[in-house]
């Protein structure tokens, strides 16, 4: 059993609170993956996981230990980090070997491990190479190999794959993907990609300001985001947001925002959204929830100030209802600047969030 | 922009300057070189610069030098090695490992156990010495070890004023280079001469000497080392701190291998530092560890300058420095911490 448990830890830097209290579980063999813009905490969490910084209160536990007061040493957890941090003086069987080496393992048992992990990560024909002779996704791969030696407990990745180019890092999530399969170990990982977030985590924790915003599943953040921060991280191109409120219309209740927009609320989701008539809301709708218009679904107007022809589709940027809007157009779609296309709204995948304070409203 | 790129009469007259300052540093060498080989008469009577043709080169002073006529040639220099090396190694091994400590750990000394110290070593030094009729190196001792003692407990209480951090212990250690090292040669002279009748023998000792040149090394080995380990990145450590590897490890396996270029430089400039240092070596030696510079300096006898024989120990005393810079420049190549980090 490895699963971590952060119990109402918190973190400050002198008067500087980045973390305030914090609960987070985390399965055994579960891969969570730690997401949100730079200055969120996830980086400052998993460092102390790993013992690296000291938690000013609340407690740790990994397994059923309590680790909080022990050094990073005796949490037996393996981290990977953003740039790689080989030893540069050792060839790559050293680097991988070198933790054993210390613990005093007997050489032959040292050499099996290094040669199983070169086998699982394709580094058997570069174990005499110093780091500086190798590739950057090959750097990555040994202080991944150096991980997989120590059979940790938990494994603790701090953006592996940032320094990566986008092809390598494509190659490179599928394998840690792989990896976390073969060796069903307990994964935490950080990175600011939520794309990354997405395809790699059994579970994702979005985080903003220290605080968890939520944490689930990848496909319950895209189609039910709890709040505004939420709805605005994950997805890309990003949510649109019309700012306006609930009203009665002639035909039932309608979404009104600035320049003459009105949207009907469809009947199944009235009964939920009643209580809120009258209150300043939020409408938000995905790009690729939008189409031009046609047949009986609710739709805007958009003023397109660019476009952006992708292949698949394209994509109309442009404002709608006094905001930003992007939509997504067929890929025939005879669009250009400054025209104005009435724009289709999918009503099942409208989000509605309270203006006040974010929170997204019950569906 | 480099010399290279320029054309015509700027390339002509920027290789005349280099060529002008080249001159102008080697024939300062070149003239002790000369000077080494002619005979007494040959020097003072007029320059001459070409040897075969201006005069005829003898070998009387390297003979003199040699066989010992000009003082214990050997013995001296191998006073010198012996000293300059071990000083340079126990001062640059000494000196990394605090320098170390200062960049990765955080210090907090509170101003009052330092005021507590001084006072201490002072009150108590004058209390021993003029009240309790206590020896003098035997009062240092006592005064010292009382305020050591107390300024390290009083530092366990969180006492008023203001608190030093790492930039404050260092600059303490710099601040030691800037006052005359004089001031500190005449102590350090008492302070021996009173250690050696309690009967530790510390003047014209090898221990004697190398214990006041690391120390006079130390503040400049800590400032150099400290930029080193600075520059190292971080998470190579704390990869091994992950991995259970324990901290004197990871300092001798992998910060130090990391840093070997600013070792070499470090050990170089310290070793150069003491090799040339005249001083100390004159205040705290006499015959046994005299040190090169003494022997050049004592060529200048009675008998007024014999520049020939000044040179050829001047040369001495410079050709092994040349080598080892040669030999050490070549293990100083940058590009050791290539592929640790991206």
């Amino acid at each position: 059993m490895s699963q971590v448990r952060l119990q109402q830890v918190t973190k400050s830097f002198g008067s500087v609170t980045v973390i305030p209290p914090l609960d987070l579980t985390i399965a055994d063999k579960e891969f969570v993956v730690l997401v949100g813009p730079s200055g969120c905490g996830k980086t400052t969490t998993l460092r102390m996981i790993a013992g690296l910084e000291q938690a000013t209160s609340g407690e740790i536990r990994i397994g059923d230990r309590d680790v909080t007061a022990l050094r990073p040493g005796l949490r037996n957890c393996s981290m990977v980090f953003q740039n790689y941090a080989l030893y540069p003086h050792m060839t790559v069987a050293e680097n991988i070997g070198y933790g054993m080496k210390v613990r005093g393992t007997p050489k032959a048992e040292i050499d099996k491990a290094v040669t199983e992990a070169a086998r699982i990560l394709n580094l058997g024909a570069y174990l005499a190479r110093k780091p500086s002779a190798l590739s950057g996704g090959q750097r990555q791969r040994v202080a991944i190999g150096r991980a997989i030696v120590r059979q940790p407990d938990v494994f603790l990745f701090d953006e592996p794959l940032s320094n990566l180019d986008a092809k390598l890092r494509i190659e490179m999530r599928t394998e840690i993907k792989l990896l976390h399969r073969r060796l069903q170990t307990t994964v935490v990982y950080v990175t600011h990609d939520q794309v990354e977030a997405m395809t790699m985590a059994d579970r994702v924790v979005v985080m903003n300001q220290g605080r968890i915003e939520q944490a689930a599943d990848p496909i319950t953040l895209y189609e039910s985001p709890r709040n505004l921060f939420v709805a605005a991280f994950i997805g890309a191109p990003s949510m649109n947001f019309i700012e306006g409120s609930l009203d009665q219309g002639d035909g039932g209740p309608v979404f009104r925002g600035q320049d003459g927009v009105s949207v009907p609320i469809p009947a199944e989701r009235v009964s939920a959204l009643s209580p809120y008539a009258g209150q300043a809301v939020i409408l938000g709708i995905r790009p690729e929830h939008t189409a031009p218009a046609s047949g009986s679904d609710p739709s805007i107007k958009l003023k397109v100030t660019d476009i952006e022809p992708l292949g698949p589709h394209t994509l109309a940027i442009g404002k709608a209802g006094g905001a930003a809007f992007t939509a997504q157009m067929p890929a025939n779609t005879r669009v250009g600047p400054d025209d104005s296309v009435d724009v289709q709204l999918d009503a099942q995948k409208m989000h509605f969030f309270l203006k006040s304070n974010g929170e997204a409203l019950p569906r | 922009m480099s010399v290279r790129t320029l054309e015509g009469n700027a390339r002509f007259w920027a290789l005349a300057a280099c060529l002008f300052w080249l001159a102008f540093t080697l024939f300062p060498l070149y003239w002790v070189v000369i000077t080494s080989f002619k005979s007494p008469l040959g020097v003072v009577g007029g320059p001459t610069y070409i040897p075969f043709v201006d005069f005829e080169p003898t070998l009387t002073a390297w003979s003199e030098l040699l066989s010992g006529q000009r003082g214990q040639f050997f013995s001296t220099f191998i006073a010198s090695t012996i000293i300059g090396l071990s000083a340079a190694f126990l001062a640059t091994a000494i000196g990394s490992m605090a320098a170390y400590a200062l960049v990765r750990f955080t210090f907090e000394v509170r101003l009052l156990s330092a005021v507590i110290f001084v006072v201490i070593a002072f009150g108590g030094y004058l209390l021993c010495r003029h009240y309790l009729g206590v020896g003098q190196a035997t009062s240092l001792i006592y005064a010292f070890i009382a305020a050591l003692a107390l300024s390290i407990i009083s530092s366990r209480f969180k006492l008023p004023g203001p608190v030093l951090g790492n930039d404050d212990i260092v600059f303490w250690f710099v601040s030691q280079r800037m006052f005359p090292p004089i001031v500190a040669a005449f102590a350090l002279y008492l302070m021996y001469t009173e250690m050696g009748k309690l009967g530790f023998k510390l003047v014209d000792t090898y221990w004697g000497l190398t214990f006041a040149y690391i120390a006079f090394s130390l503040p400049i080995v800590i400032w150099l080392m400290r930029d080193f380990f600075a520059a190292l990145p971080i998470e190579v450590e704390e990869a091994a701190m992950v991995d259970n590897v324990p901290t004197w490890r990871i300092f001798f396996g992998i910060v130090l291998p990391m840093s070997k270029p600013g070792l070499i430089a470090t050990f170089m400039i310290t070793l150069a530092f003491v090799w040339n240092e005249f001083l100390f070596a004159l205040f705290l030696t006499n015959s046994k560890w005299q040190t090169l510079p003494i022997l050049v300096a004592g060529q200048n006898s009675q008998r007024g300058d014999e520049w020939w024989s000044i040179s050829a120990a001047a040369l001495v005393a410079i050709i092994p420095m040349v080598v080892m810079a040669g030999l050490l420049s070549r293990l100083m190549r940058s590009g050791l911490l290539l592929g640790a980090i991206k």
